[in-house]
């Protein structure tokens, strides 16, 4: 089973744990393996026939987004492949909050494979609001193109676009893989775990 | 886990060894979960596994028989370098090779419990303090942020939930008692000496801990809610060596093991850890008026200060040290040397016998046993099995008394039938009662 850990980093307020949970229940399926967690939550997807229909895992590490747990981010996001930078459409201020979080992700994350999708969540909501008082979409759109990211706008409440999110993350881990995942296709095995070992690292605690 | 995996998994015997680490995750859990040390242990009486049993116990002779010890890396490469390679030989011995992949697991992970048992004593920090061995600058860093550690907590023990942003809708009277399960579960820790087991402790910790979430109806909330919980545990807590213990952990855990779930709970322990260590006026929300917070600090310093004159008693006395807090019947600090393993088992006997039975003597460093090395007095099995029965007996009833006051609304002996149907594991208790509440 291929592997991939994907960390979530937001506000606390921008609901970047019920994107996730929206993911797992809507890609609900009783032969595909799951867990759920209260922080850690891990779900396989099936990517389309153009992926060669490739079955993948998603480990999806929740961190803390109250500002005074910051300093723990560093401890979630090394070793990830890929990372959900989370903001709220009718919250103008939470854009430049993700906005320091992609900074960080690209000064200490050396992983030039490292996929960033910045995503702004309760599109539910803009509908209702003046779009004075919301976010404005094409800013984001353009931080996220300058600083070469993926970008979706997302309803974790009604689940629109959430699944496009991960199958997208999805299928630019399959190309990013393509080599050793049809090289692990040869031989009888194919459990490969693509994650780079995350805990053995001696400098990782408490230094 | 289903079987259709299993299956799978049994194209490739090496597959194993990526095994997805969701097995003793809140859905696939502990229930599912095989892993059976005394199975293990019965297979390697078959001669068969004489090649297995003979690089095992000459692997852990030079381990232990190194003049100078080893340093701490050294001593993670080491053991990691014969996991691989004693993996490798296990898959194709003929006693193991035509079992399923989940046995192979479950083999595979008896031989890091055997072997790490016979080497904790060399590699857990608090240990080679304890018998003055030499210690290289990592072990003592171990100790010295045990230190650390501990210290902050008592510094900051008074603080509040709110102080840490938890959830206001959590501060309710069933808070404290769940956060006390969790910080029971997890000074469990030192009770155990495999990696697995100390891993299983925090998991259970954490999983305590999910349940207060999620009879909260606010599981959704993530690790905006769950952090600030676990921080809250260890400033509740009083566990002794935990960083020592973590990085045990880290050190010397089969690196494929310690993946998914796994993981995130270990780092997540470390960042609470490390939160506490740098904790500070800016690092926690004041709620209260500047002086309240004053005064309750400075009354807590009174009472810190008190604790350390008695530190500094028992620390000229050795076998003492340990924490006042402690309520398991031998001396607590002899507990943390020689702790029983797997809900104290007979195991430890059974042990020694494998390694006494099975061919040519071996050195008395290897006869010493999960025992003290100081106590080389042989205790025969019966006394063994009822000290271990004794001790699970009372842990039994430790935990049903926390249960029942858990869970004041449910009908004790229910209580009662649940954990015996769940052979008292705490997560799976907790998480059915909670079943049952809903």
């Amino acid at each position: 089973m291929l592997q991939f850990k994907l960390v979530l980093l937001g506000d606390s307020s921008v609901g970047k744990s019920s994107i996730v949970h929206r993911f797992v229940k809507d890609s609900f399926d009783e032969y595909r393996e799951s867990t759920i967690g209260a922080a850690f939550l891990s779900q396989t997807i099936k990517l389309s026939e153009q992926y060669d229909e490739q079955v993948l895992k998603f480990e999806i590490w929740d961190t803390a987004g109250q500002e005074r747990y910051k300093s723990l981010a560093p401890m979630y996001y090394r070793n990830a492949n890929a990372a959900l930078v989370v903001y709220d459409v009718t919250e103008p201020g939470s854009l430049p909050k993700a906005k320091l979080w992609v900074d960080e992700l690209k000064e200490k994350v050396s992983d030039d494979k490292l996929i960033i999708c910045l995503v702004g969540n309760k599109l539910d909501l803009a509908a209702e609001k003046e779009s004075s008082s919301l976010v404005d979409e094409s800013e984001a759109r353009e931080f996220a193109k300058d600083n070469n990211l993926l970008f979706h706008q997302v309803s974790a409440k009604t689940g629109e676009n959430v699944i496009k999110v991960f199958e997208e993350i999805g299928e630019i881990l399959y190309l990013q893989n393509k080599d050793k995942i049809q090289e692990s296709k040869k031989p009888a095995g194919s459990n490969v775990s693509l994650q780079r070992p995350s805990t053995n690292d001696s400098q990782s605690c408490c230094v | 886990m289903d079987s259709n995996e299993d299956n799978e998994r049994n194209a490739s015997p090496e597959a194993v060894l990526e095994k997805p680490p969701a097995e003793e995750g809140e859905n696939s859990d502990e229930k599912n979960n095989y892993y059976d040390f005394r199975s293990f242990l019965n297979i390697m009486r078959n001669p068969k596994t004489e090649p297995i049993v003979k690089y095992t116990k000459s692997f852990i002779r030079n381990f232990v028989s190194q003049k100078s010890n080893w340093s701490t890396t050294e001593q993670e490469k080491l053991i990691t370098d014969f996991k691989l390679f004693i993996y490798d030989k296990l898959v194709t011995n003929d006693a193991f090779k035509d079992l399923d992949a989940a046995q192979i697991r479950n083999a595979k992970e008896g031989i890091e419990k055997l072997v790490m048992g016979k080497l904790y004593d060399k590699c857990f920090s608090p240990c080679l303090q304890e018998y003055k061995q030499n210690i290289d600058a990592t072990h003592k860093q171990d100790l010295v942020d045990d230190v650390k550690l501990r210290d902050k907590i008592l510094e900051f023990k008074f603080l509040g939930p709110e102080h840490l942003d938890i959830l206001p809708g959590l501060i309710n009277c069933k808070l404290n008692s769940f956060i006390q399960l969790s910080a029971k579960e997890l000074a469990k820790i030192n009770q155990y000496k495999s990696p697995r087991d100390k891993m299983v402790c925090v998991l259970n910790s954490c999983k305590v801990l999910f349940a207060l979430l999620r009879h909260n109806k606010t599981l959704n909330g993530g690790a905006d809610h769950f952090v600030p919980l676990l921080i809250f545990t260890l400033l509740k807590s009083d566990v002794r060596h935990l960083i020592s213990n973590v990085r045990y952990i880290e050190r010397f855990r089969f690196p494929s093991f310690l993946m998914g779930e796994n993981a995130y709970y270990l780092s997540t322990l470390q960042g609470a850890i490390n939160f506490i260590l740098d904790i500070d006026r800016d690092s926690i929300s004041i709620l209260e008026s500047d002086e309240e917070f004053e005064k309750n600090y400075t009354e807590n310093q009174e009472k810190v200060k008190e604790l350390r004159n008695q530190d500094l008693r028992s620390f000229k006395n050795p076998s003492s040290i340990a924490s006042p807090h402690q309520t398991i019947s031998p001396s607590p600090s002899e507990f943390i040397l020689k702790p029983l393993d797997d809900a104290a088992s007979s195991v430890l006997s059974r042990l020694n016998d494998f390694w006494t039975s099975s061919a040519s003597p071996t050195p008395s460093s290897l006869e010493s046993d999960e025992r003290s090395p100081r106590d080389h007095q042989e205790i025969d099995e019966t006394t063994a099995t009822a000290l271990a029965q004794q001790m699970e007996h009372m842990e039994h009833e430790n935990t049903l008394q926390t249960l029942q006051s858990m869970f004041p609304d449910l009908d004790p002996e229910l209580i009662q039938d649940v954990c015996i149907a769940s052979k008292y594991r705490v997560g799976v208790c907790v998480d059915s009662l909670l079943e049952m509440l809903d």
